[in-house]
């Protein structure tokens, strides 16, 4: 923590506004290893509320290398984190999407989904993003990863943790496969008609080859369509 | 010993300011690493799956960070100090903390409740960039094609890269210039895509 932000603290209580605390634990940094960076997550989620008058907190882990948040070890880190909160708690936890690749790629939707199946079965309560191209690239971003970011986690909802860590264990290996080659993907730009907003036909066919791939590890996406009635809305 | 009240952020300055001075090389090179390896040393951490499946393994996690917070401490880079908080003041936190809330307006709001586990009910899907740089030119539109996918039930913001042409440099008039026209543009995205009371 630094002065900044205890002052900006200090103000948002006063005001009484929403406050989320955001930290990225860096798997391979300082903390060392997944162990070690599960320990200090879940040390620091706890700071987020017990020291800076957090109301949610938005995770993070991140690889030192790849510069992604669905990295095996990240997600492990994640994952391990949110469930022994969860389980001691009722603390409101979030997470942020890295994916190496842009836009447009089977890859990035693949990464997306990964994380969005790890943290909702892991307990988390709201998945934030994503900032594909691992939010570095001017207009890398679009509608479409967060599509697959929800509809995964919609399909992931109520499932047996064993039968997730499975599907995990099959579908991550097929992107970590990529990470020195992975594709750049394309802009907002380039995967979208900008004046009706609407995603290119390549764009759709893209992630309908994604969803067959989750399919095919064994993610029924089809239970997206019920899952996702039962969100907390009116 | 109990506590004698949840921490407030004047407290927890109060505690900096009082903490031991440490060497910011020593936190982030000895300590931390340190007494990290000791915790999974002590608690037989040993991670093997994505997500854990026994609640003892989640507990004893549970119980290695609590004691991480407790013992080590936390850190002030700009006071180059330690604050120390008990473990009882870490519970005080954690009941004080708020276990619902409500983002966003009126039709389009989403609760956001404990869930427990992996419940039947999916988390709230906040659509964004992230903090990923967008043009000025394509902020609306990028904002809007999230607000318009139906599964998305909140929204995130990506960082304006410029503001009437000129960076929106850190520390400068146009950050805050290009913080406030973010607001703006996000809350015209939500509006285009018929749900304009998204929580941003």
């Amino acid at each position: 923590m630094d002065m900044t932000g205890l002052n900006m603290l200090a103000g948002w209580t006063v005001a009484g506004d929403t406050i989320m605390i955001e930290q990225m634990p860096i798997f391979g940094g300082y903390t060392g290893g997944v162990e070690e960076t599960a320990i200090c997550d879940v040390a620091t989620t706890l700071a987020s509320f017990a020291l800076f008058c957090g109301n949610f907190h938005l995770d993070g882990p991140i690889h030192i290398r790849w510069g992604t948040t669905m990295a095996k070890e990240t997600l492990q880190v994640a994952g391990w984190a949110c469930a022994a909160v969860d389980a001691n708690t009722d603390l409101l936890l979030a997470n942020q999407y890295y994916p190496i690749a842009g836009p447009c790629t089977e890859m990035c939707l693949l990464e997306t989904a990964a994380q969005a199946i790890n943290d909702t079965a892991s307990g988390r309560e709201l998945l934030s993003g994503s900032a594909a191209a691992k939010g570095v690239v001017q207009d890398k971003t679009t509608g479409m990863e967060a599509r697959i970011m929800g509809n995964a986690a919609a399909a992931t909802a109520g499932m047996k943790v064993s039968e997730v860590n499975e599907i995990l264990g099959k579908l991550v290996p097929m992107y970590e496969a990529h990470y020195t080659d992975a594709p750049a993907g394309k802009t907002f730009q380039e995967c979208y008609d900008v004046t009706s907003v609407r995603p290119t036909k390549e764009y759709l066919e893209v992630y309908d080859k994604a969803v067959a791939t989750l399919e095919s590890v064994g993610l029924d996406m089809s239970r997206a369509n019920c899952s996702g009635i039962r969100v907390c809305k009116n | 010993m109990a506590a004698t009240r949840f921490l407030t952020i004047p407290d927890v300055y109060e505690r900096f300011i009082k903490g031991k001075k440490v060497p910011e090389a020593d936190w982030d090179y000895k300590i931390i690493p340190q007494n990290a390896s000791a915790l999974k040393e002590k608690y037989n951490i040993k991670i093997d799956t994505f997500i854990p499946e026994d609640k003892a393994q989640k507990d004893a996690l549970f119980q290695a960070g609590l004691e991480m917070l407790v013992e080590t401490g936390f850190y002030c880079q700009d006071l180059g100090r330690v604050l120390k908080v008990t473990e009882e003041e870490v519970w005080e936190g954690v009941k004080r903390a708020p276990k619902k809330l409500i983002l966003g307006e009126g039709r389009d709001i989403a609760r956001f409740y404990p869930r427990r586990g992996n419940s039947s009910v999916k988390p709230i899907i906040q659509g964004g960039p992230t903090g990923s740089p967008l043009s000025e030119d394509y902020f609306v539109k990028i904002m809007q094609s999230y607000a318009q996918e139906g599964i998305v039930d909140d929204l995130v913001n990506g960082v304006m890269t410029t503001v009437e042409g000129k960076p929106a440099k850190s520390k400068t008039p146009w950050e805050v210039r290009a913080t406030m026209q973010e607001l703006r543009a996000t809350k015209e995205a939500r509006t285009r895509a018929g749900r304009p009371g998204l929580g941003v």
